[in-house]
């Protein structure tokens, strides 16, 4: 993979993450409704008063001036104040970062440390008892609502069992590693489980197919052990459409996941988005969704990156 | 109560001091000692412990004039001149006595058209941060939220001062431009503003909207985003106790942020949670019985109800069809369905408002009657076809039902309706929607039924509700003899017309139908056992405003 390559990739992001605000702040704006709604039927803030508070926010500029005054702003790194909280929108997101990389980090590992395994297992002994009991569980995993788990999972081991908190980031006040560990366990797994169901599908009928290519057969013909073939031949050729489908879930992590942060009363960014959404705060939704954008357009090419690693056919000039 | 209710008492203008929760225990619970009272106390209040509290709403900002929610946690740190009691009764805070005619605080002006309210402000009092409480805090925090570059939320009853007189350090003069007996549930009640910390400062971006500085039991000491709100006790607290003991009890208070109602109860099984004021009646109905919690529940000045769509064009403006919907729906199912906890009420003048209430037939709306309902339609040419459902001239007799979607009770609620407007042959499809797209709807009327609830002060307004012109009035409804009536009531400061003009105003709403009142609501705390001295308050400033006299017994091995 050429340096040259990387840097044109790159480079191509630039349009495309504008296409993308531009689309974003015109479905924004379609929604019913703005964020001033909260003053326009208060009896309290007179007519002169809104007007003063449309110009204070630059909402009563044209929407393409808003627009562009918007990516002006952006691009020098400022992002505005929420509508909300009065707050610098950097501010906002940056607060809820750390415990939404950590929450969602945790279940991506998670999920591949045990997506894989299953995948090759499920797959090298496809129809045996194994096979059907982790088919079993992943069709269990994917169709078990989040909130549902949780709260059985809340119920036994917190308030039953008494091993783990009920929810929350951390105890106030007594923040530790332990701690830390100990309130991020049930929501990791939660929030992992439907991934290791998906994940595992899909690996295995990606290595039941490669497992029936010809070079698995000319493979086990050289004498090699089976483990060799199904991890070195099988296992490799298998992953690359997992990769994709990986990257995009590793995008996602940065958009949070409302359900899960909601019933453990993670401070996520799931939360922040819905309640921005509600009340229409503008800039904080358009910081979110650019956010989450960038994400999805740089893993993107990491997986590309990825595939050409895995796979020495792959190249890039 | 989610954010956007709070949002929405805010909003109920001039004179919503919402959120009535006071006295009577439900259920399990014994009697509580009302602090006002001389309630024979069992053993002394204990000074110490730690208060954990659940709240079911992310917080904005804890700046009480700019915030969307309700000022729980500001309640125990910012005070304002008066207070509601558990009653919704005002009460004396920073001023030594609540103004009236009696006693010369309240003075009419201008040949009887306008008035003045003189507040004689307690001495001695100091701010978190030591400096002296005076008349120029009150002065500047009117100045202050009148300004339009201020971007608030509660401004109400600021447009209604024309200037303030401070004669000494001690003494507010405040001059309204016409008599407005609401005045006490509006700003200087929710809060009083620190002006030497804030004066020349952009309160839209200040640090006080994070940690707010106030003369209140307890002050902020951390705040973090989505997580926690951690205040500490105020040594230096002006009020005593009974015994001349200092005031608060509570050592700290936590408020933690729990968005989700399942999680808030398993918090208060295990213990995590100590405090979770306004439950939803699903928790309640969970909790009952449950060891070692106590369900505390009190009057409310909410109060439930049906709205009519009444733009041009509604089939609703038809009075035989309201009517008839009105006589289809069972409060008795309603209350059941939410734990028994709530009243069936017949007026949107709450019982509890005992000076302005009047339960005369001519009063209040149709009561429970499916038979004349079914008969009133029949006579009115709405038939009912083959599959049950009711058309005239080919025009199928359906409609729309809206309620905020996420709340609990609100759905449960709706369900029931829709099953009973079915029974007597009207379909109806549930349009549920969430945050400002509830709001537009509301307020632009965008609906054909709308189950929704108010909250009032207890000095209620009513003209934001169904005033021709009143800002809350998405209905479209629109009559000059209720405006007429509602005037006459919102500008006597005298008890006997006002009573009479209320008696207006529920004839007339009962006849017009513009909505229909269902149920009024009920606060329902539940608390651990441990904490004594709680009261639930019926209004917007929430529970917390009495947090001084809360204290915890210790906890025995095992109790949460």
């Amino acid at each position: 993979m050429s340096p040259q390559f990387l840097l044109r990739r790159l480079v191509g992001m630039v349009p495309l993450l504008l296409g993308i605000s531009l689309v974003l702040f015109m479905i924004i704006h379609l929604a019913p409704g703005g964020p001033l709604d909260a003053y326009v039927d208060n009896p309290s803030v007179t007519p002169e008063a809104l007007a003063q508070i449309k110009v204070a926010y630059g909402l009563d500029q044209p929407l393409p001036v808003q627009y562009l005054k918007w990516i002006k702003s952006m691009a020098q790194g400022v992002w505005g104040y929420s509508i909300r909280s009065g707050r610098p929108v950097t501010q906002e997101i940056a607060e809820r970062l750390p415990a939404t990389l950590l929450l969602g980090g945790t279940a991506l590992v998670l999920s591949m440390a045990l997506a894989l395994p299953i995948g090759v297992v499920t797959a090298a002994l496809r129809r045996s008892a194994w096979d059907h009991a982790l088919t079993f569980l992943s069709f269990a995993g994917i169709s078990i609502p989040v909130f549902w788990l949780a709260l059985m999972m809340q119920l036994l081991f917190a308030i039953s069992l008494g091993w783990l908190p009920v929810a929350g980031y951390e105890t106030i006040g007594a923040a530790g590693l332990l701690d830390r560990l100990a309130h991020l366990a049930m929501p990791a797994v939660v929030l992992s489980l439907a991934t290791v169901a998906a994940w595992s599908r899909f690996l295995r009928a990606s290595m039941v197919d490669a497992l029936g290519q010809d070079y698995i057969r000319t493979a086990y013909a050289k004498g090699h052990s089976p483990a060799g073939v199904l991890i070195k031949h099988a296992l490799r050729n298998a992953l690359l459409p997992v990769v994709t489908v990986v990257s995009m879930e590793m995008a996602s992590i940065i958009s949070g996941a409302v359900i899960t942060e909601t019933v453990f009363a993670w401070p996520g960014i799931g939360r922040l988005f819905v309640e921005s959404m509600d009340g229409r705060d503008y800039p904080v939704l358009m910081g979110l969704m650019m956010m989450g954008s960038a994400a999805l357009v740089v893993s993107n090419l990491a997986a590309d990156v990825v595939y050409a690693l895995i796979d020495p056919r792959i190249r890039y000039d | 109560m989610p954010a956007i209710d709070a949002l929405l008492l805010t909003l109920a203008a001039a004179a919503i001091a919402p959120q009535l929760e006071t006295a009577p225990p439900v259920q399990a619970a014994p009697l509580r000692a009302a602090p006002l009272q001389a309630a024979p106390m069992r053993a002394a209040p204990i000074h110490g412990g730690t208060l954990t509290v659940g709240l079911p709403y992310d917080i904005d900002t804890l700046n009480v004039y700019s915030t969307a929610e309700l000022g729980d946690v500001e309640a125990a740190v910012v005070e304002g001149l008066l207070a509601p009691d558990e009653h919704a009764k005002y009460i004396p805070v920073l001023a030594t006595e609540v103004p009236t005619l009696e006693n010369g605080g309240i003075q009419l002006t201008q040949g009887g058209s306008a008035m003045r309210v003189v507040y004689h402000l307690r001495p001695g009092v100091k701010w978190h941060d030591g400096a002296d409480f005076t008349a120029a805090d009150v002065k500047f925090t009117w100045e202050t939220v009148r300004d339009p570059r201020f971007l608030a939320e509660s401004k109400d009853g600021s447009q209604d001062v024309t200037s303030i007189d401070t004669p000494d350090d001690l003494t507010v003069v405040v001059n309204y431009r016409a008599i407005s007996p609401a005045f006490a549930s509006t700003l200087f009640t929710f809060g009083i503003l620190p002006r030497h910390l804030l004066e020349g400062h952009d309160l839209n971006h200040d640090v006080y909207n994070q940690k707010p500085v106030g003369t209140g039991p307890f002050k902020v000491s951390e705040f973090r985003r989505g997580q926690y709100v951690v205040l500490d006790r105020n040594p230096f607290y002006w009020r005593r106790d009974e015994q001349g003991a200092s005031l608060p009890y509570l050592d700290r208070v936590i408020f933690k942020i729990i968005a989700s109602s399942n999680t808030l109860g398993a918090l208060i099984r295990a213990g995590d949670v100590l405090l979770a004021p306004r439950i939803p009646y699903m928790l309640a109905k969970q909790l009952q019985g449950a060891r070692n919690i106590e369900l505390v529940s009190g009057p409310s000045l909410g109060w439930v109800h049906l709205d009519f769509g009444l733009k041009s064009g509604s089939k609703l403006r038809d009075p035989v069809l309201r009517r008839a919907i009105a006589e289809a729906i069972n409060r008795a199912a309603l209350v059941k369905a939410a734990g028994g906890y709530p009243q069936a009420i017949r007026s949107p003048i709450v019982p509890l408002l005992e000076s302005l209430y009047d339960s005369s037939p001519d009063a209040s709306a149709p009561a429970y009657d499916p038979d004349a309902a079914n008969q009133a339609l029949d006579a009115a040419g709405y038939r009912r076809g083959p599959d049950g459902y009711r058309s005239k001239d080919g025009a199928p007799l359906q409609f729309w039902i809206t309620t905020r979607s996420g709340e609990i009770d609100g759905e449960i609620g709706e369900q029931i309706i829709m099953a009973e407007l079915k029974a007597i042959g009207i379909r109806i499809s549930a349009d549920n929607k969430s945050g400002i797209a509830y709001r537009e709807a509301r307020y632009r009327g965008d609906f054909d039924l709308l189950y929704s609830r108010w909250v009032t002060a207890s000095d209620p307004v009513y003209s934001v509700f169904y005033g021709s012109h009143g800002p809350l009035n998405g209905q479209g409804y629109a009559s000059a003899e209720l405006d007429a009536a509602l005037a006459r009531m919102e500008t006597s400061i005298e008890p006997a017309p006002r009573r009479a003009a209320a008696r207006d105003v529920q004839r007339i709403l009962a006849q017009d139908l513009p909505a229909v009142p269902l149920i009024n609501m009920v606060s329902i705390a539940a608390k651990t056992r441990r904490l004594k001295n709680f009261t639930t308050n019926p209004t917007n400033m929430t529970d917390f405003i009495g947090i001084a006299r809360w204290y915890l017994e210790p906890s025995q091995a095992g109790t949460p």
